[in-house]
Order: C-alpha cells, then sequence, then structure tokens
C-alpha cells in the first residue's frame, strides 16, 4: 500500500519523462551519433563520486544537482553516485573502487576529514584528479576543493540578527552536531557578528544534533524555563522549523519570538518554503556546490588548470527572494 | 519485585534498636522500590525547578516528546518477554511515519485512514519478523537487525532522501483540512477532545502513550494470550508440552510489536511536522531501555508494562530536568548513564533482601 503512492506518483512523472525524452531525443540524436562515431578528439571521461550519506536531505539534493549539472557537459558521464551511508570505512572502500576502475576524475565528499585522507592521497598518487566537495581533507594532494563558508553564513545570520533586534534581545542558539566542523563555523561567525552589540544576549545554548524533533524539544524547555527569547537562531533549517512549531504551539508564550535557519533547500519541505509561510523571518543558502563541481570535473578532464580552493557564498533568503531562489534550485523538474 | 514484601514482613518482629526499625522500614521501602528510579528523578526536579518542572505543560511535553519511543518500548517490551528482542521498531516507525506523511501530502487521506493504514504496514512488517524468527528459526537479534536495514531503505527509496512536511496547504494557501486535522496527531499545542477531555483537552501523543499502555497491561495481566506469553518466556519447552503453540504466540508478539511501531509513525511525523527519512534511527535502543529499566528481563519471562511506563517516565523526565536545569549537553550524557545505572540498581528485587542478609549475622553477633 505504502509503496503505491509514489509508484503511482513516478508512474505520471514517468510518463511526463517519456514525453519529454521522445522530444529531446530528436535535438540530442545528432550529438550522440558524432560521439558514437568515435570522434577522437571528443572522449568521455568518466566521474566517480563518492557521498558521505545520501539519507540526508542536503546531500540527496546535491546528488540530484551534480546528476543533472554533469549531464550538461558532454565530455562527462557520471558514474552511478557511491553513499557511504555515514560510516568511514565503507567510504575509503568505495573511493579505492573508482581508483580500481581508473575513473578520469573523482569527486569525495568525505564523511569526516582524518579517514578519508589516505584514501584521497591514493587517488592523488594514482593521478586521479581529486575534487574535494564540502567537507575538507588534512592533505594538499587534490585538484581542487569546493565547499561553502559556514563561518561567513553564521557571521550573515549574526548580522541579520542584530538587524532584527533594533532595540536589543535575548538570543537563543540551537546548535548542531557539536563535534561537527560545521557547526563550530556556524556558531563562531553569528558569536563575532554579535560582538560590539551589548543589548543582544546570547541567553540560551543547546545542541540540536540537527534533528528536528530536538529543536522542538529544547524550544519547550526554553519556555518552560520561562526564559524570555525574542531571536532563536538555528543552524539548521529542520531545527529552526522544529523550534518553531514549539513556539506556535505554546501560544501567547511563543509569538513574538523570531526564527532563523541555515541551508535554504528548495523542497517542499525546505528552509526556503519555511520563509515563505513566515515560519523562519530568514534563511542562509548553504551551497551544495554541484554546479561548479561539475564544471571543475569538465575542466580537469579536458586538462585544464583549475582553481585550487573555490568559496562558495551564501544567499541570504528573505520573504523577497524566496520564490526566485527556489525556482533556481528546485530540481524536481529538472532530475527524475 | 513484591516477593521481597512478605519475606521481610516474617522477620520484622526479630531483633532491637536500630536493627528493627531499619527493618521495619525496609518493606515499606520494597513497595516503592520499583519506582525508586523515577521517585529520584522527580524529587531532583521539584527540589531544583518546582512549580517550571511540574507545570503541566511541562510534564505533557516531556512525555509527548518521548511518547512514539514509548509506543515502541510497549511493543518491545512484549517480544522481550517471550525472551526475544526487536531491533526493528525504530526503522518501522520510521518507514510509518514517512507513509503517513505522504499519504497526507500526496493523496490527502484523512487521518483516520491514515492511522489504521500505519498500524497495517507496520503489523505486516512484524508478522515477517515473527515468521523468521519463529518458522525459519531464525534468532530474532539477526531477523530484526536484518528488518532495520530492509526497512529504513524502503523507506529512504519512498521518499528518495528527501523529507516529507506535515502542514500541506492548499491552493488558497491555508492548511487543508486533512493536514489540520493531522496536527491533533501532536503537533505541539494541537490537543484532542477539547471541552471533552478538559477545557484545553489533552495532547494526543501523552492520551496515545498511556492508552497503549493500560491496554497491553490488561491483555498482559488478565488474558490466556497474556499468561501464554510469559509462558514462552519464562520456558518455552514447558509451554510447548502445556499445549501452548510457542509458533503462534512468537509471531503474534512480533506483529504486535510491528503494529505499535506503526501507530507510532504518524505521532512521530505531527511532532516534528514533517518526516525524515532518518526519523526513528536509534529509537530502538531508547525502546529496549525503557523495557530493561523498568525491569524487563532479556532473557525472557520477566517483565510488566507497568515497569516499562516507569522506565520510559525516567529516561524522559530525567532529560526533562536536565534541560530545564540548563546542564551543558557533554555532561548531561554522562548524568544520564549514571542515573540510568544508579536507579536499575536500586530497583533490582533482590537489593533489599541482600541488605536485610547483612544485617541478619550483624544482629547474631550483637546477641553474642
Amino acid at each position: 500500500m505504502t509503496a503505491h503512492p509514489r509508484t503511482r506518483k513516478s508512474l505520471a512523472a514517468a510518463t511526463a519523462a517519456t514525453a519529454a525524452l521522445a522530444l529531446a531525443a530528436g535535438c540530442a540524436s545528432k550529438t550522440e551519433d558524432s560521439s558514437d562515431a568515435g570522434d577522437k578528439d571528443k572522449k568521455v571521461f568518466t566521474v566517480g563520486y563518492s557521498q558521505a550519506n545520501n539519507a540526508e536531505p542536503y546531500r540527496a539534493q546535491l546528488n540530484k544537482q551534480l546528476e543533472y549539472f554533469a549531464k550538461k557537459y558532454d565530455n562527462l558521464k557520471l558514474l552511478p553516485i557511491a553513499d557511504a551511508k555515514q560510516d568511514n570505512a565503507r567510504q575509503v572502500s568505495q573511493v579505492q573502487n573508482f581508483i580500481q576502475q581508473k575513473v578520469d576524475v573523482l569527486i569525495v565528499s568525505p564523511n569526516e576529514p582524518d579517514p578519508l585522507t589516505p584514501a584521497v592521497e591514493q587517488a592523488c598518487q594514482s593521478k586521479i584528479p581529486v575534487i574535494i566537495l564540502d567537507r575538507d581533507v588534512k592533505t594538499d594532494c587534490y585538484s581542487s576543493f569546493i565547499g561553502g563558508d559556514n563561518y561567513q553564513i553564521g557571521k550573515q545570520a549574526g548580522e541579520a540578527a542584530v538587524k532584527a533586534l533594533p532595540d536589543g534581545g535575548s538570543v537563543g542558539e540551537i546548535r548542531g552536531l557539536l563535534s561537527t566542523d560545521p557547526q563550530k563555523q556556524r556558531h563562531k561567525g553569528f558569536m563575532d557578528a554579535l560582538k560590539g552589540h551589548d543589548d543582544i544576549k546570547v541567553v540560551e545554548q543547546r545542541e540540536g544534533k540537527w534533528l528536528q524533533p530536538e529543536g522542538t524539544k529544547i524550544m519547550q524547555q526554553w519556555l518552560a524555563r520561562g526564559t524570555k527569547i525574542d531571536l532563536v537562531y538555528a543552524h539548521n533549517d529542520p531545527m529552526a522549523i522544529g523550534a518553531q512549531s514549539a513556539a506556535a504551539g505554546a501560544g501567547a508564550k511563543g509569538k513574538d519570538i523570531k526564527f532563523i535557519g541555515i541551508d535554504g533547500l528548495a523542497i517542499p519541505d525546505g528552509g526556503i518554503r519555511a520563509v515563505q509561510q513566515g515560519k523562519l523571518i530568514g534563511t542562509y543558502l548553504y551551497p551544495t556546490g554541484a554546479e561548479e563541481a561539475a564544471k571543475t570535473a569538465s575542466e580537469l578532464a579536458a586538462g585544464k588548470k583549475v582553481e585550487k580552493k573555490q568559496t562558495l557564498d551564501t544567499v541570504e533568503i528573505t520573504k523577497d527572494n524566496a520564490e526566485d531562489i527556489y525556482k533556481q534550485y528546485d530540481m524536481s523538474q529538472k532530475v527524475d | 519485585m513484591t516477593e521481597t514484601l512478605p519475606d521481610l514482613a516474617k522477620d520484622s518482629g526479630n531483633g532491637a534498636g536500630t536493627l528493627t526499625r531499619a527493618k521495619r522500614i525496609l518493606p515499606w521501602l520494597g513497595s516503592l522500590q520499583s519506582y525508586i528510579g523515577l521517585i529520584l528523578i522527580v524529587a531532583i526536579g521539584i527540589a531544583t525547578k518546582g512549580d517550571t518542572f511540574l507545570d503541566q505543560t511541562n510534564l505533557t511535553n516531556a512525555i509527548g516528546a518521548f511518547a512514539s519511543r514509548g509506543i515502541l518500548a510497549v511493543g518491545v517490551t512484549l517480544v522481550i518477554l517471550t525472551a526475544g528482542i526487536d531491533l526493528s521498531v525504530g526503522s518501522l516507525m520510521g518507514f510509518a511515519s514517512m507513509a503517513s506523511a505522504m499519504m497526507l501530502a500526496d493523496h490527502d487521506m484523512p487521518v483516520w485512514q491514515i492511522v489504521p493504514l500505519c498500524m497495517l504496514i507496520g503489523a505486516a512488517f512484524g508478522l515477517v519478523n515473527g515468521i523468521g524468527t519463529s518458522v525459519l528459526k531464525i534468532q530474532s537479534f539477526v531477523m530484526t537487525l536484518a528488518m532495520l536495514s530492509i526497512a529504513r531503505g524502503l523507506d529512504r527509496q519512498m521518499s528518495d532522501n528527501q523529507s516529507v512536511g506535515t502542514t500541506v496547504s492548499g491552493p488558497d494557501g491555508k492548511l487543508t483540512e486533512n493536514a489540520e486535522s493531522f496536527q491533533s496527531l501532536g503537533t505541539p499545542g494541537h490537543n484532542v477532545g477539547v471541552g471533552i477531555l478538559g477545557p484545553d483537552g489533552i495532547y494526543y501523543p501523552v492520551l496515545a502513550f498511556i492508552g497503549v499502555c493500560i491496554v497491553f497491561h490488561l491483555i498482559l495481566s488478565r488474558t490466556t494470550f497474556g499468561r501464554h506469553i510469559y509462558a514462552v518466556g519464562g520456558n518455552p519447552t514447558a509451554a510447548r508440552l502445556s499445549g501452548i503453540n510457542v509458533t503462534l504466540v512468537v509471531i503474534a508478539v512480533f506483529t504486535l510489536s510491528g503494529m505499535l511501531a506503526g501507530f507510532a509513525g504518524p505521532i512521530d511525523a505531527a511532532y516534528s511536522v514533517s518526516a525524515d527519512p532518518q526519523a526513528g534511527n536509534t529509537y530502538e535502543l531508547d525502546a529496549i531501555a525503557a523495557a530493561v529499566i523498568g525491569g524487563a528481563s532479556l532473557a525472557g519471562g520477566k517483565g510488566t508494562i507497568i515497569g516499562t511506563f516507569v522506565g520510559a517516565l525516567i529516561l524522559t523526565l530525567l532529560d526533562n530536568v536536565l534541560g530545564l536545569n540548563a546542564v551543558s549537553d557533554n555532561w548531561q550524557l554522562v548524568i544520564k548513564g549514571l542515573i540510568v545505572v544508579i536507579a536499575v540498581v536500586l530497583q533490582r528485587p533482590d537489593l533489599l533482601r541482600s541488605i536485610k542478609n547483612r544485617l541478619t549475622p550483624a544482629r547474631k553477633e550483637n546477641v553474642a
């Protein structure tokens, strides 16, 4: 019964996709023919991508975008994405598999920096160009690092908090898993932005472990404690939305609290929609880097030089630009 | 637990002075003993945060946050009583949570259809667990570990690794009628039975958890099926020889455990206002912990639903008390572990007897 709903939906999607394909085939057939004919200059390069964990909505979105953007480059063929399921050992062996298969370009989103470092060095020694996506490794032996700037995001969120509290006020911070690097940067940036604004105080801080129900529970406990909170800064959108639902459920006590999140995923359940619905006053796009990764892979395959470190800017998402940003990053119509 | 009571009372006439007094209060302590962990935590809560802790909203929120895991714990208790284990409940709940959110978001189904369907789905998974365990003779640890993986994989496939929100808006921008009523399953601030069950109504997750506890307490203590569950866990051979269909009992407890996981799914989705593909991850550990803290023995045949209820309250109220006192998150982990160990030791049924035994030789020396 449960498989049924999605099946019916994907059936409709499949029909639509087939129609689209039939249309596209007319245009695409020409290029396919020429590559099949063995045009020597136009070799197709295989790209292997090792993903830390498919089951996080952010990473699921990254995968979709990468598949979409990789298709835009004729010289790239993206192999099926390897999912490490948050397991370092599994990811190391998946990277080694790609090395064995002699992929032309390797993209890695490390689950954790240290355990993946030797595997990346192995790839580097096998003369495979490596793109590190999103999380860092502890070696220089790669071609390019692409990632967002969590410190900058935290800082912009802090500046937004200052703007949202012109008369000062109290802030509650719901932090990601304390041991993770994005958490540390998002916290540090935020605190730095508050420096010099003595009338704004962070009165509560808890670890929400990136999880939505934790955000709800923590907000309820803060309200029970009777702490006066004017604004909640959560290190990701799910925790912010979870906290918002707790405040909304608490009636008058939680009525005027403002919420800021991070991620800005263009999915129906994501932060951009939450901004449009007025649950959050703003969220900060944490760029997936998929577009840049595909471009860099194509350049590497063509033997071009690429930039060693590509830091991606965030975008502040408010009610004004939410719809445009959603359309720009929405993948539901672009890949199935 | 209760057998310590008459034992102690019988001897309490002997001895003199402090020892007599000590022994006289032992039976009184004995009757409270299985709740000592809970009493301890409530006492700490009142001592440190008084009215804030006892506030009805706070207690409702604390129990509500754990309700879905508490319901899982009831199912797991049934399985543990038959000397089995069910590691799949967290994944099954996650699957049901996703299924419920998709039924709402993609098919605009009403709550009264979603909840029974989710229970059926959970029961179907549980049935497979039961058949694997009893007919195919796969150890329940292995069978349900495999199911944990299977259900999670199906959950992720079905959802395409994306979370599905439960606050579904119609074309007019307002919540759809079905989404509105889905909120009553657990979205904070949405109570059921307003006017009927008190002026503010009752928070459904709390009602559901307590209801499930009462139903399964009655099944275990008042029905033949309940006695059979204890018999199968206590001594399967004797149970079989006395004419109990052990296979059927085992299949039934796994099916019920799955059904309860299915029942908990929509509650979790409504609480989080969203079903996450990772929802329910490691909830099986909390559920098993609640059962074991409540006195269930992993060896089977021993345990009660009241015990599991107390175990669940210990876990969630402890979390609440630490949160209200703004204890740092790192220390929370340490303190939670320590308190659970202390609670379990203090609740040991043989604790008082061993104290009594220590006191007895001491008295003889005094007399000599």
